[in-house]
């Protein structure tokens, strides 16, 4: 069980000396009890209170890396239950499944299709993590042959299913790329002898919660100290049951038995993998292995997973500024939006497909929407105002003639009265943008003098 | 080795609403459990409602929904016989959006005689949506109310119309949804105003808006859990069914548009975006989903687990 600030509070020194930077020995142990801090803060701390409240003030989901380098995927290291009360750090990892037993032909093709696996949204690239290799053929040879093509063609960490003699030949092939070992359920003490033998991270597999116990307590005690815990469930309820479970007896309980990131397998015949996928996704997976490879299916996958891994109280955003689309002249138009990812990206791409070179106006708004940030008073007459007067736009172009958006199109006559600007109200959706930018007469961005 | 199982109790428990259903039709009763979804805990009677949307409007169908429709998308009362009686649709939610001004601009009476034929044609039960425009909806509401031959869902009553839905559904005992733009005060405050109107509880069901997926998902569903979590701590006025309409994915680029051949099939593709969103609001607690696409009311209700 986690211990309770004041179960904290009694092993420390109660000086309320303050060298841990809070006010008294109580609220540090408040800060303790949730998570936040460490015993390591506390100097005056005795041997004793050390030894017993490190463990308690290590992460509540250990950390787990696989891969090396920029594409490196870090699992677990996971402090909440629901987003809201925090955020949820690291992204449930994706690995799309090749089998050694393909010929090369089908081999090739499957790491490419893999490999086109990648799609931007609002900024950011979307992709897979990692490939999953599954030892189909019999011939550890030929497994360690296709586990380094597929580190080579896709340039991903790596997910080696096999048994322990397939996995030491691949680890001899591509060892140094961190690979995660996940031997079949019956060799778990040998997974874990050779995982630990080349400090290597290990998926323990068994089926439920207490196998899965008994599993991780045989790896360690074989030496390995990576771990990665995958409860083998049959369907997509027990496994979205167990991933609940083992997340609350990490985060809530402080079950260090068994708190470890989550691998699952979804595919080789799991019934209705798309729907685990959704809902594991959801509750708190670090790991899952898919056989489909298809972009109809991975894309939205990859957007529940950008949705529920943003940090709730940081939108994704772009900086404030003047950004120049097309081969801008001073006579292009000016257009205003908002600094949201999704508002900026939509408006962006709707402003390229009309095809007029134009200046987009940013402004800061915390990433809120046009209408979100006009109703919490972030874009408003005199904030527009002050960013045409003070963005360095009017240096830019030689009009002075502004479009809002039409979502707020009260805000033009205020802002005409503030500024030197001249306010059209443009369309309501920034889809009918390259209509509207059509139908404009040049004479609305004549230059103006004096 | 043993583990403790972490189950959690809650002192709270969500109110049961049934929406009830024409002759010789099936109620829908939603609610009633006193857990969180998705975790084997607790008591859970009744499993999430799938129910499908019928529009009035025109308009463009996506690929995979033009697919899926063949040649009833047209006319309501025939799409609506099939969502109930072929695709599995346990209610349905009528979008009167053929009233709009900018979609057709239908009259209301119109609206009302489509409700009634469409009641006359299915027996499951029937929310009733308006068209969106306020001062529409402020005519629509009544008629609708008045005209229907059996108890529905007027959907929807908020902070400003309140008064006019809840009366309406008062007036001819159906029932009603109180709408709040993802916001867990303001969706108590729409409860609490029905409810001082004297709509009793066990006719009312909270939508929190849906986002669709990549446009706004994350907020419904952070909502969604916090009302869930609020209601069974025991604030009766959150603990109450909530209802997704996933009618938001489609209107994402992802899920309609054909152009991108990287983003695979795009009648795949559309089906899945809706089907994603679902399953992330089934994963934060709702207990009605509105779906417009038929294979993903098949796989929902297979999920007979949920
Ligand atoms: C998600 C959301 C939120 C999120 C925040 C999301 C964010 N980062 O901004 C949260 C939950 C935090 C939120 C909070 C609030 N929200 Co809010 N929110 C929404 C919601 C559902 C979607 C907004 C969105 O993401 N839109 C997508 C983006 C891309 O749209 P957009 O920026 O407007 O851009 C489009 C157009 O404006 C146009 N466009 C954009 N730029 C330009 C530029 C030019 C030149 C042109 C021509 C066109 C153009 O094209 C774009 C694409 O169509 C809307 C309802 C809805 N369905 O729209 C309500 C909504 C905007 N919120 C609203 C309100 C009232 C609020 C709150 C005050 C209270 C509340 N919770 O509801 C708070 C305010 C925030 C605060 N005080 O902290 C109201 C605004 C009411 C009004 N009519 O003004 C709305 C409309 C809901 C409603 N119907 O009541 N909100
Ligand atoms: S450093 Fe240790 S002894 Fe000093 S106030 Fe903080 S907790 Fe108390």
């Amino acid at each position: 069980m986690a211990l309770t600030a004041l179960d904290i509070y009694k092993l420390l020194p109660k000086t309320n000396c303050k060298d841990c930077g809070f006010p008294t020995c109580l609220a540090f142990a408040m800060q303790m009890a949730a998570g936040k801090a460490g015993i390591d803060k506390c100097p005056p701390a005795s041997e004793e209170a050390k030894a017993a409240l490190g463990a308690a003030s290590a992460p509540p989901l250990p950390r787990i890396v696989v891969g090396t380098g920029d594409r490196a995927v870090t699992l677990g290291d996971e402090v909440v239950l629901f987003r809201h009360e925090k955020t949820f750090y690291h992204p449930t990892a994706i690995a799309i499944s090749v089998s050694d037993a393909l010929g090369d032909e089908a081999l090739e093709e499957r790491l490419r299709s893999i490999s086109a696996l990648s799609f931007e949204r609002v900024g950011q690239i979307l992709a897979v993590d990692m490939v999953a290799v599954r030892f189909d053929s019999g011939d550890p040879a030929r497994f360690a042959k296709t586990a380094s093509a597929s580190l080579a063609r896709c340039g991903k960490p790596l997910l080696l299913s096999g048994t322990c003699a397939a996995l030491a030949a691949a680890i001899r092939e591509v060892g140094a790329s961190r690979p995660l070992l996940r031997p079949p359920p019956g060799e778990t003490a040998a997974g874990a002898a050779l995982a630990a033998a080349e400090k290597l991270p290990l998926a323990v597999s068994a089926r439920g919660i207490e196998g899965l116990a008994a599993a991780l307590a045989a790896a360690r005690a074989a030496g390995a100290t990576e771990l990665v815990a995958d409860p083998k469930p049959a369907d997509a309820a027990v496994a979205v049951a167990d991933s609940i479970f083992i997340r609350r007896l990490a985060i809530v309980h402080r079950a260090q038995e068994i708190a470890y990131p989550t691998a699952f397998d979804l595919g080789q015949g799991f019934p209705r993998p798309f729907e685990a996928a959704c809902l594991l996704l959801s509750k708190y997976a670090s790991l899952l292995v898919l056989d489909t490879a298809d972009p109809a299916e991975i894309f939205p996958l990859l957007t529940l997973r950008q949705n529920l891994f943003t940090d709730p109280q940081r939108p994704i955003q772009v900086d404030p500024g003047i950004y120049p689309i097309g081969k801008i002249s001073p006579s292009s138009p000016v257009l205003i939006t908002t600094n949201f990812s999704l508002t900026y990206f939509t408006v962006r791409s709707d402003v390229e497909a009309a095809k007029t070179p134009a200046y987009l106006l940013i402004a800061e708004c915390d990433g809120m929407s046009v209408l979100t940030a006009w109703a919490a008073g972030k874009f408003t007459s005199e904030s527009i105002a002050a960013l045409l007067a003070e963005s360095g736009i009017s240096g830019k172009v030689d009009h002075r003639t502004l479009i809002l958006p039409g979502m707020v199109a009260r805000l033009s006559g205020k802002i005409e009265e503030l500024s030197q600007w001249r306010v059209l109200v443009g369309p309501q959706e920034s889809s009918a943008l390259p209509s509207y930018l059509r139908r404009l007469p040049p004479a609305a961005f004549v230059p103006v003098h004096g | 080795m043993t583990v403790p199982l972490p189950k959690q109790a809650y002192p709270g428990r969500i109110l049961p609403v049934t929406l009830p259903a024409g002759p010789g039709g099936t109620p829908v009763t939603v609610g009633g459990q006193n857990a969180l979804s998705l975790a084997p805990e607790g008591e859970k009677p009744n499993a999430a409602a799938i129910g499908m949307e019928v529009r009035t409007g025109g308009g463009d169908l996506p690929p995979a929904l033009a697919k899926a429709f063949e040649c009833r998308a047209t006319d309501p009362v025939s799409l609506a016989g099939a969502c109930a009686n072929d695709w599995g649709a346990q209610f349905l939610f009528l979008s009167l959006d053929g009233c709009h001004p900018d979609g057709g601009g239908q009259p209301v009476e119109e609206g009302a005689r489509i409700v009634h034929e469409v009641l006359a044609a299915v027996s499951c039960p029937v929310i009733v949506g308006g068209c969106g425009e306020e001062e529409t909806d402020a005519k629509l509401f009544p008629a609708v109310a008045e005209s229907a031959g059996r108890p529905v869902f007027l959907s929807y009553a908020d902070e400003k119309n309140y008064r006019l839905v809840g009366g309406a559904a008062l007036a001819y005992g159906h029932g009603v949804v109180a709408w709040s733009p993802i916001d867990i005060n303001m969706a108590k405050q729409a409860n609490l105003l029905l409810s001082d109107l004297g709509v009793p509880p066990e006719r009312i069901l909270i939508d929190p808006l849906t986002g669709g997926l990549g446009y706004g998902l994350e907020y419904t569903y952070s909502i969604v859990e916090r009302i869930r979590l609020a209601g069974l701590s025991g604030d009766a006025m959150l603990a109450r069914p909530v209802l997704c309409h996933l009618g938001d994915a489609w209107k994402a680029r992802e899920a309609v548009d054909a152009s991108e051949t990287s983003w695979g099939d795009a009648v795949l593709r559309g089906r899945r975006w809706e089907e994603t969103t679902g399953w992330a609001c089934l994963a934060a607690g709702a207990d009605l989903l509105v779906f417009r696409h038929p294979g993903n009311v098949e796989a929902f209700r297979e999920a007979a687990w949920r």
